[in-house]
């Protein structure tokens, strides 16, 4: 009888891999045994059993149960635990701040959103600091389990300073270090993205996106903006300006001082732009772009122009996106952009305009986009932290929606 | 037993011109030439590519067989998926003919089709004004307007492959208020009968061509100046549509009327009251050749990837 052959000697990189994929059958096939485990994963049992081992020393997986097979005997079932780590997503938005908390799965825990503190700079930063340690605290989580914190931001970071700007409509943030102090005040550090990318990536996530390889989002709220996403990357430019479609030359003379300044598109369609063209046009006084919206659906001649107008601009845009870059799904957000009624009449011109139709969808997570994609960006960094492998640079899927079903 | 040095074909199909070479393993143009375009349609088309390169391996002393990797350039919109044609007005029946099916019966299965403006991108990217780029488009204006796109490093296709088709981008006299037609608005612009028809209703009368218009601008010739800087505005208003989206590097001039820098020129002056950053545009290094230096350059990339016969 010979001896068994000796294993091979587990180099560090092999149990990385290991790791990682004992890791990525749990995240997408809980719960699972480890027989089951072993099967999806092709790793011997004892590689098996000491990858669930070191998982459970570490809090990462507990067992949930047992198989209900009704021959032999039955096997644990195992889960990853929501103590294995806790992610934060955030949202600053001009007008209203949202936190969110999932956790190591993807399962979100809870979520919160109250008005933006409109006095801006240092206001703002603390009442980001004092939302997200009070979600933490009704969700019984400590702060410390928090290993991944990203927030969606309008405007550009600078990747000096850590300050955000062209970000007109949130006041004072242009001069202070926004990654620094936001870091230091959650005691975790922070990356900051651009808005409508994470919106974006929300959309691909949960949302109306899922399983598409190459979707525009075109933003349209306070600014009009535009994510591009291609064959699972986000489309960020030269300088991260992409998507900057604001200065498009639609809709007015773009030679004019504000054209130059805020963006010709912008200037015209931009919440500000909706209130300005309806007062132009002779409508009486307004707060918000909102009420030239419900005012228009309530028979005002004037809004209903003015609607019309901004969906007929709104179109132009869209048709210049789709013949640059050929996306295989448009889909409209942003508090105008995601209204239905909106996107109709966009939808309308767009297929006068464009030989090439292209398949249009509203935003599903209107106004949770944001949050939804900063938590999304949030897993996979903390993912990438405990099974990233220097070998291997691409990020691990993230779970379907279906895990929401857990949320509390 | 030796090995054959192996070679690749390119061509670059045109609605007036047909350009082919044979290249060495490296992409690198061994002999090239330009005849007008079969006017009959696809299918003599076809035997006529399949014909330059019979005639170019006689130039070079060699068996046509052994140009293994071809690919070809096609003005026209390629969808990535089912490599069928489309937006080609300047080539009749093209969009019913299997191109790909007809090269591979012909040359093996090696063999690519490839939007023409998207190889010129590449010519430019690989030994052209854009080596430098991660992210860069070139910008062909001539008898129609076209786009190749690089970004992240990549050629960007789309996904029907026809992203950078630019003819009916938004920019010119106001699309939503006219009847749709068929051809695009920005090319209804600047396309080379929009530039001859806008001289000719200013007043001007010797121009047939675009040429003639810049052999007047020459001259001194007021009307051919207008009709240019009308032009270059619309161009310019192009530029900045592509810099708001993408936020390119450089933006590369070529085809007939882009490589003119009495059209870029203009362009480069308009710019800046347009945008608030600055935009960086160039002409096309490699000229006309760009498109058939770029077949010949993708075609040797393919032959380095698979050196063996499949």
């Amino acid at each position: 009888m010979s001896t068994p052959m000796p294993s091979p000697p587990i180099t560090s990189v092999t149990r990385q891999l290991s790791r990682r994929s004992v890791f990525e059958a749990l995240l997408h096939r809980s719960p699972i045994s480890r027989a089951d485990l072993a099967k999806v994963t092709s790793l011997s049992k004892q590689t098996m059993s000491e990858v669930i081992d070191a998982f459970e020393q570490q809090g990462l997986v507990r067992p949930v149960g047992r198989t209900s097979g009704n021959v032999g005997r039955t096997a644990v079932l195992y889960e990853l635990s929501p103590e294995g780590g806790h992610v934060l997503g955030i949202d600053l938005g001009a007008r209203r701040l949202t936190v969110a908390l999932a956790d190591i799965a993807g399962r979100v825990l809870a979520e919160a959103d109250e008005p933006t503190d409109s006095r801006g700079g240092a206001w703002t930063l603390d009442q980001i600091a004092r939302l997200s340690d009070r979600l933490a605290r009704d969700n019984h989580t400590h702060p410390s389990r928090i290993r991944s914190i990203v927030m969606a931001t309008p405007g550009v970071v600078n990747p000096k300073s850590g300050a955000i700007e062209m970000a007109p409509n949130i006041t004072g943030l242009d001069h202070l270090n926004v990654v620094g102090l936001l870091g230091e005040k959650l005691g975790s550090p922070v990356v900051l993205e651009n808005d409508i990318n994470l919106a974006l990536l929300g959309e691909i996530w949960h949302g109306c996106a899922q399983n598409v390889d190459n979707v525009a989002f075109l933003a349209l709220g306070s600014g009009v903006g535009l994510g591009l996403y291609v064959n699972g990357r986000l489309v960020r430019g030269e300088n991260g300006a992409a998507g900057e479609i604001g200065y498009l030359p639609i809709g007015g003379d773009p030679l004019q001082a504000e054209s130059r300044l805020q963006g010709c598109l912008e200037y015209q369609i931009g919440a500000n732009g909706v209130v300005r063209r309806y007062r132009e046009a002779g409508g009486s006084d307004v707060d918000s772009e909102r009420q030239v919206f419900e005012r228009a659906q309530a028979g005002d001649p004037i809004a209903a122009y003015v609607v019309e107008e901004t969906a007929r601009l709104t179109a132009l845009a869209a048709a210049a996106v789709i013949a640059t870059v050929d996306p295989q799904l448009l889909v409209l957000g942003g508090s105008v952009g995601a209204r239905p009624d909106f996107a109709d009449k966009v939808a309308r011109v767009l297929l006068q305009l464009s030989a090439r139709p292209v398949e249009i969808r509203t935003s599903t997570l209107g106004r949770r986009a944001g949050v939804v994609g900063a938590l999304s960006v949030a897993l996979r960094r903390l993912h990438d932290e405990f099974f990233g492998v220097a070998e291997l640079a691409m990020a691990l899927p993230l779970p379907p929606p279906a895990h929401r079903n857990a949320r509390q | 037993m030796t090995r054959e040095t192996a070679y690749c074909f390119a061509a670059d199909l045109g609605g007036t011109k047909l350009a082919a070479a044979i290249a060495d393993a490296r992409g690198g143009i061994v002999a090239e030439l330009t005849e007008p375009t079969d006017r009959r349609g696809a299918a003599y088309v076809a035997e006529q590519i399949a014909a330059c390169a019979d005639k170019l391996a006689q130039t070079v002393g060699i068996e046509v067989t052994r140009a293994r990797h071809v690919m070809v350039g096609i003005p026209g919109a390629i969808d990535p998926r089912t490599g069928r044609v489309s937006l080609t007005p300047n080539i009749a029946g093209l969009e019913d003919f299997d191109v790909l099916g007809f090269l591979r019966d012909r040359f093996g299965p090696d063999v690519a089709i490839e939007n023409d403006v998207n190889l010129a991108m590449l010519g430019e990217h690989a030994l052209g004004c854009a080596s430098h780029c991660r992210n860069a488009a070139f910008l062909a204006l001539g008898t129609g307007a076209g786009l190749g796109l690089l970004i992240d490093d990549k050629l960007f296709r789309g996904a029907r492959g026809s992203a950078g088709e630019i003819a009916d981008l938004p920019i010119g006299r106001d699309p939503t208020s006219q009847i749709p037609s068929a051809s695009g608005t920005f090319e209804l612009e600047v396309g080379s009968l929009a530039i001859v028809d806008r001289y000719r209703r200013q007043g001007g009368t010797a121009a047939a061509t675009v040429r003639d218009i810049f052999r007047l601008l020459e001259q001194g010739d007021e009307v051919a100046a207008s009709v240019l800087d009308t032009t270059a505005r619309w161009v310019a208003l192009a530029v900045v549509t592509l810099q708001s989206l993408l936020d390119l590097e450089l933006i590369v001039f070529g085809g007939s009327i882009g490589v003119r820098p009495e059209l870029y020129e203009r362009v480069r002056r308009t710019l800046p009251a347009l945008f608030s950053r600055p935009i960086t545009i160039a002409p096309s290094r490699l000229g006309d050749r760009a498109g058939l230096i770029g077949a010949a350059w993708a075609a040797g990339q393919a032959l380095r990837q698979n050196p063996e016969p499949a």
